[in-house]
């Protein structure tokens, strides 16, 4: 996989390669703030195109990579190689209505689990670091940081509650 | 405040182009059309509610001053040389075949020599941001032809200095002229190479200094060329091209919303200053305005054989190079003579029409050249029933 790339005047850069399989893959970050991904397969003569925010874009660059479990969970992993290879996962859940009106005491989420809650998101507003005594409603967004084990335990144990 | 009213055309021009983009960018068709009939209509030709004056002519100025800044930031000349092959096979096509019939158009209808020289640089000079916006809006970005449009847009660039430089000079002493250019290329460059720094120290600023500095450079860099007698047009390119060598993507993010605005005031008072009256033959400007059509394809056609063996190809090159845009308005609005600047302005509004349309349908275009007499219909459609 040769991977190409061009700054073409007036329009932006571009990024071409062309896979094992002989399709080929251009994307082009423009001058307008959008990127644009090609697919051409193999044998084919017109690509198809999908115009993207950078926004949307990052989503898509997170599923490539493997991030992303569900459509509105995400997780993204960061190793720290200056930690002895410290491997620490984020991920984000949404709060079912089973353990809504608790708190993140009740739930022993950090005895229990290990992970600890970073944020919540509830109506676009986001709360950082929200502290023990905090009430969960049905529909928050939670971004909860961990081990992988760990965060599969606060799956197992904490969201099915 | 009174000073505001003082310049009342211009709020109410603005206004209108301000709808007319809205309007543009819904449809997605090129504002330039739109800026240039709202002018004929609010102008001497149409309702009379707007004329230009002193304040006017200084922001369409700097409207023009500001496009030509951007030409010149974005001059690329060592790229070129990268793809010299390619570039110069279809830039010297795009050239002689769109230059001579433009030219022969022009002078056997009726223009003088020179007045058919502007209008066959006009009638050459595609518009680079129509292609370039027409090429991301429908998709076409990976074509292979994309890249020779878009090289091909830059060797019109080249271009079009040359021949803004040709008819600046006039009837002064070439040499002397051309000597005065260079010095002050020179001055432009050394003032670049040794000031780097200072320039980016200056660019890194998080204050209105940046912003500043860069209306600053552009404005006396063009009324010191006036000054001193020689032509402003090609020293802002050559500001442009000298700032480039430091960082240009910083100077092109603080010019934007001057070029952005100013450009506008320019097209509309372009259109404002119209004449239609005087000794304008719609026929004319008919036959000119077809031939700007036809030329491109020629041109296109005999491209893409050349560099891609494929006459499909250069319907490609065609549909994407038919409108003529800023360049072709600015030699009108300095150099035309108003019957020229009349038919310059038709042209360039049929010709960003029509390519904006063609290069939405060029996939039926092609398929309709090449399939002949197959049964018509979009290709999609097509696939959809046979399965």
């Amino acid at each position: 996989m040769a991977l190409r790339s061009l700054n073409l005047p007036g329009v932006g850069t571009k990024y071409e390669f062309e896979t094992d399989k002989g399709d080929t893959v251009a994307l082009f970050f423009t001058k307008t703030g959008t990127i644009q991904m090609y697919t051409l397969q193999k044998g084919c003569r017109t690509p198809s195109a999908a115009e993207m925010t950078p926004v949307e874009a990052r989503r898509l660059g997170n599923i490539l990579t493997g991030a992303i479990i569900e459509a509105d969970q995400e997780s993204v992993e960061i190793a720290f190689s200056a930690l002895a290879d410290l491997r620490i996962t984020i991920h984000s859940y949404i709060i079912p209505p089973a353990i809504a009106g608790k708190t993140i005491q009740d739930l022993q989420i950090r005895a229990k689990t290990g992970t600890t809650i970073v944020a919540v998101s509830r109506n676009d507003k986001n709360i950082i670091n929200p502290s023990p005594s905090f009430v969960f409603e049905a529909g928050d967004a939670v971004l909860v940081i961990g081990e992988t084990d760990q965060l599969q335990l606060f799956e197992h144990e904490i969201m099915v509650d | 405040m009174e000073g505001i009213l003082a310049a009342q055309g211009i709020i109410i021009a603005l206004t209108v182009c301000l709808a007319l983009a809205l309007l543009s960018k819904y449809l997605t068709i090129p504002a330039i059309p739109f800026y240039i009939i709202a002018g004929v209509v609010l102008g001497k030709s149409g309702l009379g509610i707007v004329a230009s004056d002193q304040i006017s002519s200084f922001f369409a100025d700097l409207g023009l001053i500001f496009l030509l800044f951007f030409v010149g930031l974005g001059l690329k000349v060592d790229k070129i040389a990268d793809n010299s092959n390619a570039v110069l096979t279809s830039g010297i096509i795009d050239l002689n075949v769109n230059m001579l019939i433009g030219f022969l158009a022009a002078y056997l209808l009726g223009f003088s020599f020179i007045e058919a020289l502007i209008i066959a640089a006009a009638f050459y000079i595609s518009s680079t941001a129509m292609a370039v916006t027409s090429l991301i809006e429908n998709r076409k970005l990976m074509m292979r032809e994309s890249e020779a449009i878009i090289w091909l847009m830059v060797f019109e660039d080249l271009v079009m200095i040359i021949v803004l430089a040709l008819l600046s000079a006039g009837n002064q002493n070439l040499f002397f002229f051309a000597g005065k250019i260079f010095v002050g290329l020179g001055v432009l460059y050394i003032l670049a190479h040794y000031g780097k720094e200072f320039l980016v120290s200056i660019l890194d600023r998080e204050d209105e200094l940046p912003v500043l500095f860069t209306f600053v450079a552009v404005l006396a860099t063009a009324g010191c060329a006036l000054y001193l007698g020689i032509p402003d047009t090609l020293m802002v390119i050559a500001l442009g091209a000298a700032i480039a060598t430091t960082d240009p993507d910083a100077f092109e993010q603080h010019a934007r919303p001057f070029k952005d605005v100013f450009l506008v005031i320019f097209f509309v008072f372009f259109g404002i200053s119209i004449t239609l009256s005087a000794g304008i033959n719609i026929f004319v400007i008919a036959i000119i305005c077809i031939l700007a059509i036809f030329s491109k394809l020629v041109s296109g056609v005999l491209t893409g054989i050349a560099l891609y063996g494929s006459a499909k190809s250069g319907i490609e090159i065609w549909v994407n190079t038919i409108g003529r845009g800023e360049f072709s308005i600015a030699l009108a609005a300095l150099y035309g003579s108003p019957p020229v600047a009349a038919t310059i302005a038709v042209m360039v509004i049929v010709t960003s029409l029509v390519g904006s349309f063609a290069a939405k349908y060029s996939d039926q275009l092609r398929l309709g050249l090449s399939g002949g007499k197959r049964h018509h219909g979009p290709p999609a459609h097509r696939t959809r029933m046979g399965h």
